[in-house]
């Protein structure tokens, strides 16, 4: 098992308050497996450096969680598939 | 003709190795904006006095937190 950090960035368009509800089925598949999620922070709207898919703001999302390499795989390219998830990017702060 | 006097440069402290910080966190752009200038580049190792590890650690830091554009690639301020 490995500490992970998550950061989703989101379409402006969803609504702020909806977002943590919005990524529970994703954060599902880490459950499943015997990880586990210790924080979710969003940061709620912020401006993008440049614009991506032609949106100038995003919500951006924090997320710390420990699990497999594999399940962390798996939810990385499960998220890339939804249309409303601009980006994402997965770290390990202990590595660096 | 006299040579000008040598120049003596104010040797510069990593200031990670002073405050002791060991992880460049990517998503601390108020920092990292310390190390960039106003066109977005990564200010080099002679102007920011970082030692070789932290600005190492600083460079990918910044080009992490571009990936997630919370800093820009570039800026025209001109």
């Amino acid at each position: 098992m490995r500490r992970y950090e998550l950061m989703v960035i989101l379409d402006p368009a969803l609504e702020e308050r909806t977002v943590a509800t919005s990524l529970d089925p994703f954060l599902g598949v880490i459950k499943s497996d015997g990880g586990s999620v210790e924080k979710v922070d969003v940061w709620g709207r912020r401006r993008l450096a440049y614009d991506i898919q032609k949106k100038s703001e995003g919500i951006y999302t924090v997320i710390d969680l420990t699990a497999e390499p594999a399940t962390v795989k798996e939810l990385d390219r499960q998220l890339n598939l939804n249309e409303t998830i601009l980006r994402t990017k997965v770290i390990r702060p202990e590595v660096h | 003709m006299a040579k000008p006097p040598p120049r003596k440069p104010k040797k510069k402290v990593c200031l990670f190795c002073q405050e002791k910080i060991s992880y460049v966190d990517y998503k601390d752009t108020a920092l990292l904006r310390k190390f960039i200038s106003d066109r977005g580049k990564i200010r080099a190792r002679r102007v920011t006095g970082n030692c070789t590890q932290h600005q190492r650690d600083v460079a990918t830091a910044i080009k992490n937190a571009r990936e997630m554009a919370l800093l820009p690639y570039t800026s025209t301020a001109r």
